[in-house]
């Protein structure tokens, strides 16, 4: 298998940081986008499984692109990544159809068993 | 561009860094002052000692201003301001978790600033590998003539700093308060080396 | 000797308190300083409740200070600015301070085992010397701004001070549309005054005259010496008529005043002018050159007597 990835951060180590933690089998195929707009341009054309999120972006923030995946019937995993880990925050982006809230920076081992709860790996 | 300008790259790093700081800090702080602190996208910039006055005074008239000197390893150190507007010192006694006739407002506003400035500066200093001490928190004055003079005084060390300004929101209590970390340049190439350092390992 | 017995040798010589306390407010370290300062040998203190040994610590806010340290994991301070002392200990400086307890700034430190806190370590530092200075200073400060505000020989408010009281009182006035009156007033031929009984005479006069009209005020009107010979008054929340009848008042009891000087009697009267806000006044000064304008109308039509600006309603 080999699914493919989409991490979405305005900041460059924040991605860095990601696809460094990224199990081997995932981190082939990886693109990037630094804005909620970016991403959606990607989601809209081509096919994503999974989407690693920020929240806090400009142009587009992370909240605004759950609701367009949501409004636009998108059909992907979305793992949002974030500093800001509000509960209200959390609750918020679960109910938007997140499938998991994971705080920053993510550890390798975290990140792999979520991914294997949702049967990434 | 003087060398002690940070580049893209080191701005992009320090950014995130605090950033998750800020996550971590907020929500200790929720579950010690049993109420949700939002902290607002901080902005990062380097200031000349004598245009620092001034942008502090211009922003706000501040009723109270709080100094905590902090230093850790690697030459990392520097001076941080807790800045307070006129109104918001009504309910401090009761956000911290005191009796308000068990402290002075003063020392209320101590309190609160070193809470806010170790718990952030503390989980800063983790993500770096670094430990921070401090030096006790003095309440500068309750004048505005006075914090300009101890800026003023403090502007000797230095000509230029690193200014990282983070608002801290307490909606139940209708409260802000400003933080500012003035980074002295000598403390600016220690900085950077850390930031490359990190960098380097992406 | 190893470096153990070295921190145990340099906690016992250093001139701070180490008290460390375990979770439960058990008392588990009590260095030297301690034992000197508080006369209590380690026997009697150690396995015990800090609340115990030390029963003025306010509790609450001790535990409240502690569980800061515990939950954020982080140091926490308290100086004698805020708070002069936590621990009643005698302080080394029994006759030149005014307090019976040492200040104190407090340091409250984590302190951690495989990243578990077990323990709190409370340092005491002495402060009773910073806290004589401040004091004094403060003091020193005090009297300074005094000086800088008060006359010297009448001990009211000097000119510079003055205007600036009713800088302040005029502006207050025009934004919440509030009464304002100025009263200015001039000892009547002082120059002849000072010919006849000497300098000091003059002076004399000065003071008395100063005394007697305090005495008439009330604590938000503001006296002070605007010149030589002339004084200045400024009353708050006051209209036309009552600054008259204080003006009145001012006129009749210096006239009614004897002053003993040099075992003779001085009699003195005053001119008496009087302003009071109004809708043109731009300036604080145009409440000073209508009072003064007033002032000069008493002077010209006679002395020892009141002129208003306006006329009374």
């Amino acid at each position: 298998m080999g699914s493919s990835v989409l991490v979405c951060d305005d900041s460059n180590l924040a991605r860095k940081q990601l696809l460094r933690s990224l199990p081997e089998q995932l981190s082939t195929k990886t693109q990037i986008a630094t804005n909620g707009e970016e991403a959606l341009e990607i989601l809209r054309s081509q096919n994503i499984d999974i989407l690693f999120l920020d929240l806090t972006m400009p142009v587009l923030d992370g909240v605004g692109v759950l609701q367009a995946i949501k409004d636009e019937n998108i059909n992907i995993a979305v793992f949002v990544i974030s500093a800001d880990i509000q509960p209200e925050m959390q609750s918020k982006v679960l109910a938007l159809g997140a499938k998991e809230f994971l705080r920053k920076p993510v550890k390798t081992e975290v990140l792999n068993e979520h991914l294997t709860k949702h049967g990434f790996l | 561009m003087s060398a002690l300008n940070l580049n893209e790259d080191q701005q992009d790093c320090l950014q995130e860094l605090i950033n998750v700081a800020m996550g971590q800090a907020s929500d200790q702080l929720a579950r010690y002052l049993d109420t949700f602190v939002h902290l607002k996208v901080p902005s990062i910039e380097q200031v000349d000692a004598k245009s620092l006055s001034n942008s502090l005074n211009d922003e706000q008239m501040a009723v109270a201003v709080v100094s905590q000197g902090f230093f850790g390893y690697e030459g990392i150190r520097g001076e941080a301001l807790l800045i307070y507007q006129p109104r918001d010192s009504d309910r401090l006694a009761d956000l911290l978790g005191y009796e308000p006739e068990e402290l002075s407002v003063e020392e209320q506003i101590i309190d609160l600033s070193s809470i806010l400035t170790t718990t952030f500066l503390n989980v800063f200093a983790g993500q770096i590998d670094n430990q921070m001490s401090y030096s006790a928190p003095r309440l500068l004055s309750s004048t505005k003539s006075l914090v300009s003079e101890h800026l003023h005084q403090l502007s000797f060390n230095w000509d230029l700093a690193l200014k990282i300004k983070i608002t801290y929101q307490v909606t139940d209590y209708s409260f802000n308060c400003d933080m500012i970390l003035l980074i002295p340049e000598s403390a600016i190439i220690n900085i950077k080396t850390v930031l490359n350092r990190i960098l380097d390992e992406f | 000797m190893s470096v153990d017995n070295f921190c145990e040798t340099i906690s016992d010589q250093i001139n701070t308190g180490i008290l460390v306390v375990s979770l439960d407010f058990t008392i588990v370290k009590w260095n030297r300083f301690l034992q000197v300062h508080a006369n209590v040998t380690p026997e009697k203190v150690l396995g015990k409740c800090i609340f115990d040994v030390f029963p003025e610590l306010p509790k609450k806010w001790f535990e409240r200070k502690l569980s800061s340290v515990i939950q954020l994991g982080t140091q926490s301070f308290c100086s004698w600015e805020q708070r002069h002392h936590l621990f009643e200990l005698p302080h080394t400086r029994p006759i030149t301070t005014d307090s019976h307890f040492m200040a104190q700034n407090c340091t409250f430190l984590p302190i951690t085992s495989d990243n578990v806190i077990t323990h709190i370590c409370i340092l005491i530092e002495d402060a009773t010397d910073v806290c004589h200075y401040q004091t004094m200073l403060n003091k020193t400060l005090e009297s300074l701004a005094m000086a800088n505000r008060i006359d010297g020989l009448t001990q009211i408010f000097n000119r510079k001070h003055w205007e600036e009281c009713l800088a302040k009182e005029f502006s207050r006035a025009r934004r919440y549309n509030h009464g304002l009156a100025l009263i200015m007033f001039d000892l009547d031929h002082f120059k002849l005054l000072n010919d006849t009984y000497g300098h000091l005479g003059g002076d004399k006069v000065l003071v008395e005259t100063s005394k007697t009209i305090q005495s008439l005020l009330r604590l938000c009107d503001q006296f002070g010496r605007y010149g030589g010979e002339e004084f200045a008054i400024v009353l708050p929340e006051t209209d036309l008529v009552g600054a008259a009848d204080v003006a009145e008042r001012i006129r009749a009891a210096i006239e009614g005043t004897d002053i003993n000087f040099q075992d003779q009697i001085i009699r003195t009267s005053v001119s008496v002018g009087v302003s009071i806000i109004n809708s043109q006044d731009k300036r604080y000064e145009d409440l000073i050159q209508n009072a003064d304008n007033a002032l000069y109308k008493a002077k010209s039509s006679g002395r020892n007597r009141v002129c208003l600006s306006t006329e009374l309603p």
